[in-house]
């Protein structure tokens, strides 16, 4: 079930993990491969081997491969005389590098070998340091030479001096010396390099005379090799047959053993694992990736057990002659390999159950793809065979040729024909192309291969097709990579997955921390996939691993542009400071808050502050510390700062004043959370103080954010500032007529009979006009809690009415007569209203 | 920021290993000491009270005064007086 919106980008669809072709193996492969001398073929098991030191190094570290094993503190003495024979080693590999100019592998070897006594130099430099320390503490304690007119030291003391200096000297000169031969190492290395790349160059583009290739001459060399490697290994059977059929019986029995042990012992283990299940319709990516993991890797596994024990016991029997063991070797390191290819194609074409498939093509598309890309494997498998046999058999170069010749046409049309491989579709269901960017150099690399087979550049022929099928294969294999991270980056997935359903179970793990995970786990297996595809795409180009780790620290420690450097090691060591130091501040600022000033009784405004400004310098301290961890000098952000400043400054010009009001008014507290506060026109109760504006809640629950420069620059009233002591006053008119006196003590009455009115200090009823609509009171209480002032008044107003009812007092009100203009006014103007109010009682 | 984090973590497994020898310069002027590193040789000035990072892969140190010393990766070289002392 292809998703049609995920472009299928799987190169040439299979993958070739165990080659780390290059030049880091003993006898190596050159890169054309059919000269006359002997070349061995490149051995995938020693590639593994490699692959495997390769992951264990990466995780390790970078610098894991450098052992540093420092002699003990051996004397001057001896240190010279290993530089002595260090000189001598020297000479002697620059004379085999002049005599090996022409094999590729020895100059590899000579390399490695100039590598690792460059590293023993300076081991053994190394080793002179005790002395040195021991040398300069003495010197330090005899101190310097008495100048003049001083008196003269002891003797001794001086002749001590004199020995130790000289001493001092002559390691010094030892250690020049060393120094010189490394120099001269490193500029041999970079001979040998040079060499290596002229060789190279020179075999790529060496053009044979195929026509010596096509005679019908080869067809009887070829005969005639063919009856020689046969009568070879029927010699061989034969001598072991009769004289070691024992042995040989005993090493397949052993071999067997341990296949099957590893097939059984695998088969319990992930038992559901290793058959992909045609009843589940449409399972999770994570499970055909993990399905089809383990499918290809237990049999394939199994199958290198076998024939590597095999290979093992039966040198270790001692039955193999060293031609058959080089055969047989490269025979079984081929089929081993085909058969991982096989296999690793069928789980990711996956031809016969689609809901299975790992990459998103159509079905015949994935018939044809595993069809191509096992004879691939097959035809090129076979070329590094017979490239053994040749060498081993000593065969003629016509036959070496012709060999080369089919293998790389053979490989190149099968190029071209995956390249036109119409595995997608298209919305309307008809079968598409690759995307032309994969598909067009792939089929032009094809047509490159043949063609420079047949016009008889045979080394650059063999050099495309290997380096497509490698490098492709590692590609190949990245992409699955990147599609098994994309599916456990998509929400819920990893969540659904084995691993996930553990965590939530065990640990007890939220959903949106398991998707967090989930992210997480991506990023990191696109890095693991870029960290090992990437050197193993260098390596097979012919890079050395040294050169790739040297390259790779570079870039991270320092990229320089210009005048400008900056360090990625830096930046993520900046982000990984700053952030230790931001969560630093929230636990402190939440263990100060919870511990410390919990207990000293602090009141929660006071806390507030402090808590905030614990928090706001925390952040800013962490920020420069992570800059500066960076290595981004602040200087430089000061000059920015400084041009930039006068713009900046106008316009956050207000943010600015908000932001120092805010820490003025967090100091100096002239209002806290929770009191009631009247500022600019609106009154409510304080919910937050932050950097530039202050939360306030009205009585009709509307949060009114009022910015803090308003409440530092404008009058603002607190309530409850110092405490919610509140007065409150109630007015009510009289009617002319009542005793003023008698409505007094009243009002007085009502007011101390109410429970929530303070006695001290005492209500006070004030008749504050005489007007002319009548006899003005106003009734002064004192509340305890300014909250309960509406209510208090909603009390006192119905108390004043029934207690005027009960005693008969009017209370008096002015009065209006409202006139209307009616419909039978007819345009007419109404009449005049009265000139004068009439008081009513 | 939870996101953040976790990325970044992950990150920090990649730069794990970036070690390499240093040297600090405790005197009050600057000193140029010379570095043969892996057949080439260069020199490196280093100013007062400063520290670098250099020679990932061990290296020859020439001092001011003229002493010289051989550095690993995990050395730490220190100047002061125009002479060196390694750690």
């Amino acid at each position: 079930m292809p998703d049609s919106r995920r472009q299928a980008r799987a190169g040439t669809g299979f993958r070739l993990p165990q080659r780390p072709a290059g030049p880091i193996n003993r006898g190596s492969k050159s890169f054309a491969g059919c000269a006359v001398d002997v070349i061995a073929a490149p051995s995938p098991i020693s590639r593994l081997a490699a692959l495997v030191f390769l992951l264990l190094a990466l995780l390790a570290g970078w610098p894991g491969a450098q052992a540093q094993v420092l002699p003990t503190a051996a004397p001057f003495a001896a240190q010279r005389a290993n530089l002595a024979a260090y000189t001598g080693k020297t000479d002697d590999l620059e004379r085999q590098m002049r005599a090996n100019a022409e094999s590729d592998g020895r100059l590899a070897e000579i390399r490695n070998q100039l590598d690792a006594l460059s590293r023993e130099i300076l081991a053994s430099s190394v080793a002179l340091r005790p002395r040195i320390s021991e040398i300069n503490t003495r010197l330090d304690q005899i101190g310097p030479p008495p100048g003049e007119g001083q008196p003269a030291e002891p003797e001794a003391l001086a002749r001590e001096r004199a020995a130790l200096q000289q001493e001092k000297a002559e390691i010094n000169a030892l250690i020049g010396e060393a120094e010189a031969l490394s120099i001269r190492i490193g500029a041999l290395t970079e001979q040998v390099a040079q060499m290596r790349r002229d060789l190279f160059a020179s075999q790529l583009w060496r053009r044979y005379d195929i026509s010596s290739a096509l005679n019908a001459g080869v067809v009887a060399d070829f005969a005639r090799e063919a009856q020689a490697v046969y009568n070879r290994f029927s010699s061989w059977l034969s001598f072991a047959v009769r004289y070691k059929l024992s042995s040989v019986a005993l090493a397949g029995f052993f071999a067997l053993l341990a296949a099957t042990v590893l097939m059984v012992g695998g088969r319990r283990a992930f038992g559901r694992l290793l058959e992909a299940d045609p009843d589940v319709a449409d399972p999770s990516y994570l499970t055909r990736l993990s399905v089809a993991f383990w499918s290809t890797l237990l049999p394939s596994l199994a199958l290198a057990v076998l024939f590597a024990a095999t290979y093992f016991f039966l040198g270790y029997f001692n039955v193999l002659r060293p031609d058959i063991a080089q055969i047989l070797g490269s025979l079984f390191n081929v089929i081993a390999t085909v058969y991982f290819i096989n296999r690793l194609a069928r789980a990711a074409f996956s031809p016969r159950l689609p809901g299975w498939r790992l990459v998103p093509v159509d079905t015949p598309g994935a018939w044809k793809l595993y069809y191509l890309v096992s004879a691939t494997s097959i035809v090129t498998g076979a070329d590094f065979v017979l490239t053994r046999v040749n060498s081993v058999m000593g065969s003629p170069l016509s036959l070496t040729i012709a060999k080369t010749l089919v293998a790389t046409v053979i490989v190149g049309i099968l190029i071209v024909l995956i390249g036109s491989v119409k595995p997608l579709r298209d919305a309307d269901g008809r079968a598409r192309h690759w995307p032309a960017m994969l598909r067009y150099p792939l089929v032009a690399l094809g047509l490159a291969t043949i063609a420079a087979a047949v016009l008889g550049y045979i080394g650059l022929a063999r050099f495309i097709s290997q380096q497509i099928v490698v490098t492709g294969a590692i590609l190949a294999t990245m992409y699955l990579g990147h599609l098994s991270a994309q599916a456990l980056a998509r929400l819920g997935a990893f969540r659904q997955s084995t691993l996930g359903r553990g965590l939530e179970g065990r640990f007890k793990v939220d959903a949106g921390m398991e998707d967090q995970i989930g992210l997480a786990l991506a990023i990191v297996i696109h890095i693991v996939v870029l960290a090992i595809g990437l050197p193993l795409i260098l390596l097979q180009w012919g890079f050395q691993w040294g050169d790739i780790t040297t390259w790779a620290l570079g870039i991270a420690r320092e990229i320089r542009v210009g005048s400008i450097s900056f360090s990625l090691v830096g930046i993520v060591t900046g982000i990984v400071v700053f952030l230790i130091g931001y969560f630093l501040t929230r636990w402190f600022q939440s263990w100060l808050d919870g511990s410390v000033l919990t207990r000293g009784r602090v009141d929660v405004g006071v806390r507030n502050s402090i808590r905030t400004v614990v928090g706001y310098s925390g952040v800013a301290v962490a920020a420069l510390v992570g800059v500066s961890a960076a290595g981004i000098s602040l200087s430089s952000l000061a000059l920015i700062a400084g041009g930039l400043s006068l713009g900046i400054g106008f316009g956050l010009q207000n943010i600015v004043q908000n932001f120092v009001s805010g820490l003025i008014l967090l100091a100096e507290r002239p209002f806290k959370v929770g009191d009631w506060i009247v500022a600019g026109g609106t009154s409510g109760i304080v919910k937050k103080i932050s950097v530039r504006a202050t939360q306030i809640e009205t009585f009709q629950r509307q949060m009114v954010i009022l910015p803090n420069s308003e409440l530092i620059n404008a009058s603002v009233g607190n309530w409850t500032h110092r405490n919610r002591l509140a007065r409150t006053e109630v007015r009510v008119t009289a009617a002319y007529g009542a005793d003023a006196r008698a409505v007094q003590a009243l009002l007085l009455e009502l007011a101390r009979a109410h429970p929530t009115v303070l006695k001290n200090p005492e209500p006070f009823a004030a008749l504050v006009d005489i007007s002319n609509v009548g006899l003005e009171f106003e009734l002064r209480v004192f509340l305890a809690d300014v909250y309960d002032s509406g209510t208090v008044q909603n009390d006192l107003r119905f108390a004043m009415l029934e207690a005027f009812a009960r005693e008969g007092i009017a209370i008096s009100y002015a009065a209006r007569q409202i006139y209307q203009a009616g419909p039978e006014a007819d345009g007419k103007a109404p009449p005049a209203a009265p000139a004068r109010e009439t008081p009513r009682s | 920021m939870n996101r953040l984090g976790t990325a970044t973590l992950a990150l920090m497994a990649a730069t794990g290993g970036a070690s390499a020898a240093s040297a600090v310069n405790l005197d009050k002027e600057p000193r140029t000491i010379v570095v043969t590193e892996g057949g080439t040789r260069s020199e490196i000035t280093i100013g007062a009270g400063e520290s670098i990072q250099f020679c990932p892969s061990g290296c020859f140190v020439t001092m001011p005064n003229g002493d010289r010393a051989a550095l690993t990766e995990a050395d730490v070289l220190e100047i002061s007086d125009g002479g060196g002392r390694v750690r």
